[in-house]
């Protein structure tokens, strides 16, 4: 029977035991199913995840690294280990007798400002796609009634200010890559969601990209059969004279994404699937 | 003689109606718990649509009109005639006005101040000195939180009189932060150390841009300000958050921060100072001449 103590005398006698062969690749909506006393690390963008399984709780520990720039993969191991006690912690009482855990993503549940490489002009009446790699955040969901513990953010995320004024505007996270106008350069990240931007300018003026600030909240998530992340195409259309801009949320996902299955859905639900929001209050 | 004050004393007591009595008892009975009913349903349905401050306003506005509909029709039904209490009030009302002009001009503010909306519930404010969050806007007073936890009552007079800050209008704060560097550092290393640093701490909005200002020559540093931009719920602690970022990310970089020194110069005019070099005399020896003296 484990109880918290036993876990933590544990700690040190377990540390023989960890086998490093033992770890291997997560992945998004799949049962792990643990044993009571057993802790799964999980290594994902920046964010390092143990979750542990004991008789009458779950817990959960988490801390960001920054060893490296761009993690890639996703591991995970399990084993008896526990972090240090500098780790924080978070203690949830099992909701149900169920062992197993799965991780969803979802997306930012404030706007996303996405950037080109370099700014970029949009000749008037001309438009453009471009494919932005977006940050998830993770929801922890455990037991038989798939009851969700808590949310993370797989880096830590960075604020950012969009509108005409100081006065006026909407808090938006940062996108952590550039937005790319060819898909083979944005790179593939399991903790990052792909987003086509196409943006339409029909004004008399050619329109000057520096910024955008892109509803995250507003997208539902798609999984490919290689495990990436995809949202649907978003298509922002300037108008001739009015200083607004509309934007549009298509219910189909791209060709290129492949093979595709509904993850999560939206954070919010927009109305009628078409957006208008001030020119200025859109990009910046 | 007993007997005429028992029939006096239930003459009284069956010629009062009790009935009417009990009526208007129970119909203030029933205005109260109407209006509490009233107020609590409306503010249900306006939490969601509105902001707390509204919610909050049209909730009393719906209370008090409820209850004041009942207590006439409470007082109507006691035998009271509402004519001549209007009228009653009417002169009330002036002797009372004289007595009472705070409380009236107290009143007055608090109207223009549901007119203005300088704040609303839950902003933080300040006023003379006093920081706070509003808790209550009254008819008389506003009601702040300080953050040590002190219940500080405002009159509305003087929150119309004087000037009130509110911090919390806008979503987002600029912090600007004084720091000084030594005058043999290089200033332009400094700038782009302080900018990078703004880039990389989370606390820091990407978007007004961070700047950095040459402030003064100051009597023993360089003096930069330091701007960057915070969501509002984050000031305290991005202040102090980046105000450790920079001590660190100057000592790494070995670039002086100078605490107040004084340089004597003579000036090329003048004559040098006469400096003599002593030696330092022990404890133990100044004692014993201390002694020989005494003796």
């Amino acid at each position: 029977m484990f109880i918290e103590r036993d876990v933590m005398t544990e700690h040190t006698e377990a540390l023989s035991e960890s086998d490093p062969d033992a770890t291997q690749a997560g992945g998004w909506n799949q049962d792990y199913t643990l044993e009571s006393g057993q802790t799964q690390l999980h290594e994902l963008g920046h964010l390092r995840l143990w979750l542990t399984l004991l008789d009458k709780e779950w817990q959960v520990r988490s801390q960001y690294h920054y060893e490296q720039a761009d993690p890639a993969g996703w591991s995970m191991s399990t084993s008896h280990v526990l972090p240090g006690v500098d780790v924080p912690l978070q203690r949830f009482v099992r909701p149900d007798a169920g062992t197993q855990v799965r991780f969803l993503p979802a997306l930012a549940a404030l706007p996303t400002v996405i950037r080109p490489y370099q700014p970029l002009t949009i000749p008037a009446a001309g438009e453009c796609t471009i494919y932005v790699g977006t940050q998830v955040w993770l929801q922890l969901r455990v037991g038989t009634r798939d009851t969700q513990l808590t949310e993370l953010a797989l880096t830590e995320p960075s604020l950012t200010w969009v509108g005409p004024s100081t006065m006026e505007g909407d808090l938006c996270y940062t996108a952590p890559s550039y937005g790319r106008m060819v898909l083979d350069a944005v790179p593939k990240r399991p903790w990052r969601a792909i987003t086509p931007v196409r943006i339409r300018n029909r004004r008399i003026e050619p329109l000057w990209l520096d910024r955008f600030s892109l509803p995250t909240q507003l997208l539902p998530l798609f999984q490919n059969d290689q495990g990436q992340l995809w949202t649907p195409k978003v298509t922002v259309v300037c108008e001739t004279d009015m200083n607004a801009a509309r934007l549009k949320i298509s219910s189909s996902l791209i060709p290129e994404a492949g093979q595709c299955h509904p993850l999560s859905p939206p954070r919010e639900s927009s109305e009628r699937g078409s957006l208008v929001r001030a020119f200025d209050r859109m990009f910046g | 003689m007993f007997e005429d004050i028992e029939q006096n004393l239930l003459a009284v007591i069956t010629e009062i109606p009790w009935s009417q009595w009990l009526a208007a008892l129970f119909l203030l009975v029933m205005g109260l718990v109407l209006a509490s009913l009233a107020a609590r349903g409306i503010s249900r349905v306006m939490q969601s649509r509105t902001s707390r401050h509204h919610s909050v306003l049209v909730r009393r506005l719906v209370f008090y009109t409820v209850l004041a509909i009942f207590v006439m029709a409470a007082m109507r039904e006691a035998g009271f005639s509402l004519d001549v209490l209007l009228g009653a009030a009417g002169i009330l009302t002036v002797a009372i006005g004289f007595a009472s002009q705070t409380s009236a001009s107290n009143m007055i503010s608090g109207l223009f101040l549901l007119v203005e909306r300088p704040f609303e519930l839950g902003d933080y404010i300040e006023v003379e000195g006093t920081i706070g969050e509003v808790v209550s806007i009254d008819l008389l007073s506003v009601k702040l939180r300080t953050p040590d936890n002190l219940y500080v009552r405002i009159p509305n007079e003087t929150l119309i009189k004087t000037r009130v800050v509110n911090r919390s209008r806008f979503p987002i704060r600029r912090i600007d932060l004084t720091v000084g560097i030594a005058y043999a550092e290089d200033v332009e290393r400094v700038e782009a150390l302080l900018l990078d640093l703004a880039r990389r701490e989370i606390c820091c909005l990407e978007e007004p841009k961070p700047f950095v200002l040459v402030t003064a020559f100051a009597a023993s540093s360089v003096d930069l300000q330091y701007s960057f931009w915070v969501p509002k719920d984050q000031v305290l602690e991005g202040r102090s958050r980046m105000m450790v970022a920079i001590k660190r990310e100057l000592d790494r970089a070995g670039i002086e921060i100078p605490f107040p020194h004084t340089s004597l110069y003579a000036g090329s005019h003048s004559e040098p100072f006469r400096v003599e070099l002593t030696r330092a005399q022990s404890n133990k020896q100044q004692d014993e001449i201390d002694a020989s003296k005494t003796d």
